[in-house]
């Protein structure tokens, strides 16, 4: 009984795939570090003995524009990962890779941003807004860009003579649960920071 | 989010059509937009802040429930997973009630719209 | 003739060492963590001598004041990040799948990684010392002395990059064994049958999963701070010290458990074999564990009490620490009650777990003091503490430690250490450990504060000082004849045979040392103490089939590569972007190779 119970789920005790419970875990893991991440920005609200401030500086029709962005990317990511799981490579290519170009579109946004900000006299060592805004958003921002290369390493490996293999589907999902956790963490900086006045 | 996994049992699926998930999309940027039009609105303080928390919030459900589909897996990732965004919480909470009811932080002060918590001691 | 003979000696070692470099086998990378952390350990000790050389009299020279602040610094960080942990991670990596019964852990390549990023982050963080800038601030490194006023050379540079690298390896570890024991368990192993020493190290894994990342912000913002002009823990522009103290600790409180679950695990399997009876109150002790992890991440500000928490806080995480206390005693009745009325064998091993219970209890005592913040206040920063941390690391995780090698040697070499010699080294290091940390309660109560290099004469410090420092070398002695036990014994044959205490654990049901694949035929669990199960009700072993179909992940150098990116990535963190860059085309070269290397 339990050595078939163990045959047909593919090996593991619980029969979730190992790939994907590390990922769920590390997840978890992530959650900690945005935690303390926003903490100190939050901490450190009302604490810039000099400005810019953040209503000097965050432009919320903008930065709406790109959480919008952001919050399609994971669609099409959502849907990348249908057509993995339906055999529609077609789609999945597409849709990876308008995921990749949302993504670098999120990441353009973030670039003028920072620009535009330092522009405007908001450095890293300007103030406590200017260090853990950065700080914050910037490790955002790269988990966005390892998102980017993540999904664009699958699909160029996809384009291979034998695609990403019989598990394609879970490499795809596995890849989507990581692009759509940076979107959440996305959810909470932008209510946390633009939208709270 | 409790509720997600008091429901996985197996016969509840994912969306089996593009269009189920185009709908959750649409969801998603209307409640995006009803934030960004609470944001500018003349609401109380207070309540705007957690009415945009709140909202967030069902963002974040949805993404998780259904874009990561964790409501359609085994209950252990859910358990899993919420014990770390929990204890995140958790600590997030701890450490800036710490910080902004510090009476000793010469610098900072209250920041704007904490008054109602002050200083206990 | 003797060119061939040469030659073919030549290949031969050279192959042996491609072996190690490229080996995905858990336990071989067990063995490389006990290799190392062992080395480490030594440095460590190295570092310790040095220091009651110069305490030893009053207006001590041996050392100058800021060698002293970097050997103390260096001391602990040496022995909690690089020696305690990569041991305590050794016998998880050897002993998790032959505990569970598994053929390998969930990631064998991931393991291997993250084995060669560990042993970067010690060599960031060791060599250090080659510079003359070792980190100087105190293992804790409270701001402003981390601020490059006070710390002008990259000593704590070393310091955060070398924590991150090596945190970055406890995680992927720990990511690795969590999954392995949700996972990978054998047919029967429910998590309720699994071994004591298992359910520690899934708390372990966890504990280190949900604190590192707290530490890694930490150490990038002290970074941010010392490169980049940031001020989150310098008052420049409205920084706040007492920061870096909340998210250290949030990730330190944690990690002290991290250092005494695994020791305590040990001690569970030990004293039941050695008592020949099963733990007492497995359920109990199980749940103990768990809630210690748990309450573990709801302590940290009782290491702040006098930074001024305020008194709703104080109160609260006073009770709360007062509540960690209560399963940690739960444990110490668990054992007590496991030999209370056992047949008792007095092994080096059983001696050790006696030793931890002993003086784990008296580091315990004097740490559950500090939960009251009156009593804290006049403790903080004195040797009392000094004495309270080193009953808990040494008296309970060293311990713990040595009593789990003396256990488990014959399993992992096939030879038992030679008992006599093990025993008199134990009562050096018995001996040698009270008689250098038990007098430093004393000192702390006449008001010696830690970390100063040098004191008067006249303070009445001298006696006690001096005591502490016959004891160190007394440990010395200690150390020293438990490397000549081991050197000793792997020149003997290996005649321990497969199971020379009578275990109670799967580890047990198999060859000494056991083959690649663990199990000629996975074992199916019927009990929490499997091997006793079927001897009292007369089950026979399985008979190994004739043929061995079982399938091995063959070895793999893209874990070493990847290790070597992450190392360049530290090392032009410190130096130059190049290096760093450098660092980036290695590793994703390597995770193209390892993504595309065949595993079937």
């Amino acid at each position: 009984m339990a050595a078939a119970h163990a045959e047909t789920q593919h090996h593991t005790t619980t029969g979730i795939d190992n790939r994907k419970l590390l990922m769920w875990i590390f997840l978890a893991s992530e959650c900690l570090f945005f935690g303390s991440l926003i903490s100190t920005y939050l901490i450190f609200r009302g604490d810039s003995i000099v400005g810019p401030l953040p209503a000097d500086l965050l432009d919320i029709p903008l930065t709406s524009t790109s959480t919008f962005v952001l919050l399609m990317s994971s669609l099409t990511m959502v849907l990348a990962v249908f057509g993995a799981q339906h055999n529609r490579l077609g789609l999945m290519k597409g849709m990876l890779l308008a995921t990749i170009v949302l993504g670098l579109v999120f990441l353009g946004f973030q670039v003028y941003e920072f620009r535009h900000f330092a522009h405007l006299g908001l450095n890293l060592g300007t103030n406590q807004f200017g260090a853990s805004f950065y700080l914050l958003t910037g490790i955002h921002g790269t988990h966005v860009g390892v998102g980017v290369l993540y999904l664009a390493s699958l699909l160029v490996a996809s384009a291979r003579r034998n695609g990403l293999g019989k598990e394609a589907a879970l490499h795809v999902d596995i890849a989507g649960l990581y692009w759509h956790f940076v979107d959440i963490v996305w959810i909470v900086i932008f209510t946390l920071i633009y939208l709270i006045p | 989010m409790v509720g997600h996994e008091m429901q996985h049992g197996g016969e509840e699926h994912p969306p089996s059509t593009i269009r189920q998930y185009v709908m959750t999309g649409v969801i998603l940027t209307v409640i995006t937009v009803v934030e960004l039009f609470l944001s500018y609105s003349s609401l109380p303080h207070g309540l705007m802040v957690s009415l945009l928390i709140g909202l967030s919030a069902v963002k974040f459900v949805i993404v998780v429930a259904i874009f990561m589909h964790l409501r359609f897996e085994n209950g252990l990732l859910t358990r899993l997973f919420m014990f770390g965004l929990v204890l995140a919480a958790c600590i997030l909470l701890a450490l800036v009630s710490l910080f902004w009811n510090d009476g000793t932080d010469a610098v900072g002060g209250i920041p704007a719209g904490q008054e109602q918590s002050a200083p206990k001691h | 003739m003797a060119t061939a003979v040469g030659t073919v000696g030549h290949t031969h070692e050279e192959s042996t060492v491609w072996k190690w470099l490229t080996t995905v086998d858990h336990k071989k990378i067990g063995v490389l963590y006990l290799v190392t952390g062992f080395a480490f350990f030594l440095i460590g000790g190295i570092e310790a001598v040095l220091i009651r050389t110069q305490l030893a009299v009053p207006n001590g020279t041996v050392l100058d004041a800021g060698l002293y602040n970097q050997l103390f610094t260096m001391h602990a960080l040496t022995m909690i990040f690089l020696a305690i942990m990569p041991m305590g991670a050794a016998f998880f990596n050897y002993f998790i799948p032959l505990h569970i019964g598994a053929r390998d852990v969930a990631f064998p390549r991931l393991n291997a990684l993250s084995y060669w990023v560990l042993l970067s982050g010690g060599l960031i963080l060791t060599s250090s010392f080659l510079f003359g800038e070792a980190p100087d601030g105190g293992w804790f490194a409270y701001a402003p002395l981390t601020d490059e006023t006070f710390s002008p050379n990259k000593g704590l540079d070393f310091y955060t990059v070398g924590l991150v690298v090596a945190g970055l390896a406890s995680l992927m570890s720990s990511l690795n064994f969590a999954v392995t024991i949700i996972n990978m368990r054998a047919p029967g192993m429910t998590m309720m049958r699994l071994p004591v020493y298992m359910w520690m190290t899934f708390v372990v894994a966890f504990l280190l999963i949900l604190s590192l990342p707290v530490i890694t912000v930490a150490l990038l913002q002290l970074y941010f701070d010392r490169n980049f002009g940031t001020h989150f823990f310098t008052p420049g522009t409205g920084g706040d010290p007492i920061l870096w103290q909340h998210l250290f600790w949030v990730f330190g409180h944690p990690e002290v458990y991290v250092l005494i679950l695994p020791s305590m695990g040990i001690v569970s399997e030990v004293l039941p074999v050695m008592s020949r009876k099963p733990l007492f109150g497995y359920t109990a002790i199980v749940m103990a564990g768990a809630a210690i992890g748990v309450l573990g991440f709801g302590v940290w500000s009782h290491h702040m009490y006098t930074t001024g928490l305020g008194t709703v806080p104080q109160y609260v995480f006073s009770a709360s620490t007062m509540a960690i206390g209560v399963p940690t005693g739960v444990k110490v009745f668990n054992w007590l009650g496991t030999m209370y009325g056992g047949n008792i064998r007095m092994t080096t091993a059983t001696y050790y777990s006696i030793g931890f219970i002993a003086l784990f209890t008296i580091g315990g005592i004097s740490g559950v003091m500090h939960a009251s913040p009156p009593v804290d206040g006049q403790h903080q920063d004195s040797y009392f503490i000094v004495a309270h941390i080193h009953y808990v690391l040494f008296g309970g995780a060293i311990m713990g430690i040595f009593s789990g090698l003396f256990y488990w040697f014959p399993k992992m070499t096939g030879r038992l250490l030679d008992e006599t010699w093990g025993k008199i080294g134990f009562w050096f290091l018995f001996v040698g450990m009270n008689l250098t940390f038990f007098p430093m309660h004393f000192l702390g109560l006449a008001g010696m504060p830690r970390r100063i290099y040098t004191y008067d004469a006249d303070l009445g410090w001298d006696t006690w000082n001096f005591v502490a420092t016959i004891g160190v070398y007394i440990l010395v002695v200690g150390i020293l004849l438990f490397m000549l036990n081991v050197f000793m014994t792997l020149r003997k044959p290996a005649t321990a045979g497969d199971d020379p205490w009578g275990g109670a654990t799967l580890e047990w049901a198999t060859s000494s040392p056991p083959p690649e694949h663990n199990f000629d035929v996975v074992p199916v669990v019927r009990d929490r103490d499997p091997l006793w199960y079927n001897r009292d009700h007369n089950i026979p072993m399985p008979e190994r089939p004739a043929h061995l179909h079982i399938h091995m992940p063959p070895p793999s150098y893209f874990p070493l590569v990847l290790g070597i990116g992450i190392l360049l990535i530290g090392v032009g963190a410190l130096s130059s972007l190049a290096i760093t860059a450098l660092g980036v085309v290695v590793a994703y070269y390597a995770v193209w190779g390892w993504a595309l290397e065949p595993t079937e």
